[in-house]
């Protein structure tokens, strides 16, 4: 898929920009502060319904403005589609409204309408950096390749946040805490349950792209720790399900004195481990990195496989912290790829591929390069 | 506002603190009150000043009425063994407007949400117990919003009431009316699937 129209309206720095992007490499260039990762950031909203990095939406809207739009038109193999969001300043928050083909549509059934695998430099914690970054690298894919399980996240989310907010309440009446325990019982075994029939694929496909870079061994082993540990690999929802109510119970006085929600998927990670140890203990910087780009191709052929098509691949400065080779082969994997936008401050090196096409962007502005700087 | 006379702005500036009501709003109401006969004028502020003085919370179902017990409560019409309860006021006339529910209510005073500090202290929960016993009610609907909270509140409802024997249902989950299957999320299309009815 790609897309062949984005238009931004009082989005961040984009006061108004109608931009029509070409397919292949799109390479947007410019000097820090203007505006490259905000738009890889419009586009990233559409695929994920969230920001790659804002903690408070409402820094999404153009400062002095009340109301921020993202519209783009998206090539498929089915035909076009339009998918846009508008956000609205409320309070000191903000609020979101999907639309897809002219429709405002619940946010659990936009998703999908636009598909893209995103690479930022904080990806290359994800091997090292602690479990809510590879917590967050399970969400955003998953969200996309699952419908359902976005909602089953943002329900355990909220009853989360309530039953911390209870356990440091005076005294917490016990039936609301049984009440909520089950209510996290019920979305928390749906998530673990999704997060580990996603993270057997993606092991499975990160092992294999791995071993075509580096050779059979040492093998790259991707496994899923769930918050409670299952007993072995008996991943079926009535299991996941007494295993997390059970785990509940048994932490529920230690939850009391910590005063705090100890157990469930809120507390799950991912290992790592590279020839059977772990990789951010043993392994190599080149290696890690090796690893994750690894995992990062892995994510992208699961989402083209959910989506029926290639995704956009959206790369924020990520590039250039690679050497050559790594970045090729990386290149190489995604080949399939309709379109691909990697920001950079200096200009690119070509990329393994055809077409690419560089433009300018400068205080919130978009413009095609001169030949020179394209070359 | 010097430019406007003192009494006309200050009725601007009381109008402006309405939800929902701008300057712009504010100053086209205020005109107008100024031009509507005296009576009209009049009607008004009788209307508002009841409103604070006459209107209060029936203490058994704790709605909003003129006479306590409320005239739901205290109709001899009503079925007696059914409650809905819900969470404001404002939902006993949304439920009333359909004629189609013949029981009483139960009005919470809001949803639990420890994050905004309503603990089930503050709702009218431990009244919802004493009530069901007390009148015999034998079926407690809880009409609560399909939201987080409505949800967990339900379900709070429905452990506490456990105990007592008395049948504790939900409102079923729905497709809107005049909506499209292919437009509903899944979450709502297998909730309603849940809830399906025979046909014959
Ligand atoms: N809500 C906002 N309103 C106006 N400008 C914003 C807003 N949020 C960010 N910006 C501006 O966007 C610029 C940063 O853009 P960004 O895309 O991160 O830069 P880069 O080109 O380095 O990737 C900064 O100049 C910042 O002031
Ligand atoms: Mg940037
Ligand atoms: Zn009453």
């Amino acid at each position: 898929m790609r897309v062949t129209s984005l238009d931004l309206a009082n989005f961040r720095n984009y006061a108004a920009l109608h931009f029509e992007p070409p397919g292949g490499v799109c390479v947007l260039l410019g000097a820090n502060a203007q505006g490259k990762s905000n738009l890889l950031e419009a586009l990233s909203l559409l695929a994920t319904g969230k920001s790659f990095r804002a903690a408070r939406e409402a820094d999404l809207v153009a400062e002095g403005t009340p109301l921020a739009r993202i519209a783009a038109r998206v090539h498929r193999a089915g035909g076009d589609v339009t998918a846009g969001c508008f956000i609205t300043r409320v309070g000191e928050g903000a609020r979101k409204r999907f639309v897809r083909n002219g429709r405002t549509v619940a946010y659990a059934h936009f998703l999908g309408t636009l598909a893209a695998v995103t690479f930022l430099p904080s990806d290359l914690h994800v091997v090292g950096g602690p479990p809510a970054l590879r917590r967050r690298f399970l969400n955003a894919a998953l969200a996309q390749c699952d419908r359902t399980y976005y909602r089953h996240h943002a329900a355990y989310t909220k009853v989360i946040l309530q039953k911390n907010a209870l356990l440091k309440s005076a005294a917490p009446d016990e039936k609301l805490l049984a009440t909520y325990n089950a209510q996290l019982a019920d979305s928390g075994s749906q998530i673990i349950g999704a997060r580990a029939a996603y993270v057997r694929k993606l092991a499975a496909a990160a092992r294999e792209v791995h071993a075509r870079w580096v050779g059979p061994q040492p093998e790259l082993g991707v496994r899923y720790l769930p918050n409670p540990t299952l007993p072995d690999g008996d991943e079926s929802p009535g299991t996941v399900f007494a295993q997390l109510e059970k785990a509940l119970a048994a932490s529920a006085s230690a939850e009391m004195l910590r005063r705090s929600a100890l157990v469930g998927p809120h507390r799950d990670d991912m290992a790592l481990e590279l020839g059977g140890v772990a990789l951010e203990r043993y392994g190599s910087q080149g290696q890690q990195r090796t690893a994750l780009l690894a995992l990062k191709a892995a994510e992208y052929q699961l989402l083209a496989q959910a989506a029926g098509e290639p995704p956009l691949l959206l790369l924020d400065d990520v590039l250039s912290e690679l050497d050559a080779q790594r970045r090729h082969a990386f290149m190489l994997s995604i080949e399939d790829c309709e379109q691909v936008f990697v920001t950079a401050t200096d200009a690119p090196e070509t990329l393994p591929r055809t077409a690419t096409t560089v433009y300018e962007i400068r205080a919130g502005t978009v413009r095609r390069a001169p030949a020179a700087a394209a070359s | 506002m010097e430019y406007l006379a003192g009494p006309l702005s200050a009725l601007i500036g009381e109008l402006e603190k309405l939800p929902t009501i701008g300057p712009k709003t504010a100053a086209r109401l205020a005109f107008y009150i100024l031009s509507a006969p005296a009576e009209e004028a009049q009607a008004l502020c009788r209307a508002i000043l009841d409103v604070k003085d006459k209107v209060r919370f029936c203490s058994r179902c704790f709605s909003l009425t003129e006479d306590d017990p409320c005239a739901i409560c205290r109709d001899p019409r009503r079925d007696g063994s059914k409650l809905c309860v819900v969470a404001e006021a404002k939902d006993v006339y949304a439920i009333e407007r359909t004629a189609s529910f013949r029981g009483r209510y139960h009005v919470l005073g809001g949803l639990i949400s420890p994050m905004e500090g309503v603990g089930v202290d503050k709702l009218h929960i431990a009244e919802l117990v004493q009530r069901v016993p007390a009148e015999g009610i034998q079926e407690v609907i809880v009409a609560t919003n399909p939201n987080a909270e409505g949800e967990s509140t339900a379900l709070y409802v429905a452990r506490i009431l456990a105990p007592l024997a008395v049948t504790v249902t939900r409102l079923a989950y729905g497709l809107p009316i005049g909506g499209e299957l292919d437009y509903a999320d899944e979450v709502t299309l297998s909730r309603a699937l849940e809830g399906r009815r025979p046909l014959s």
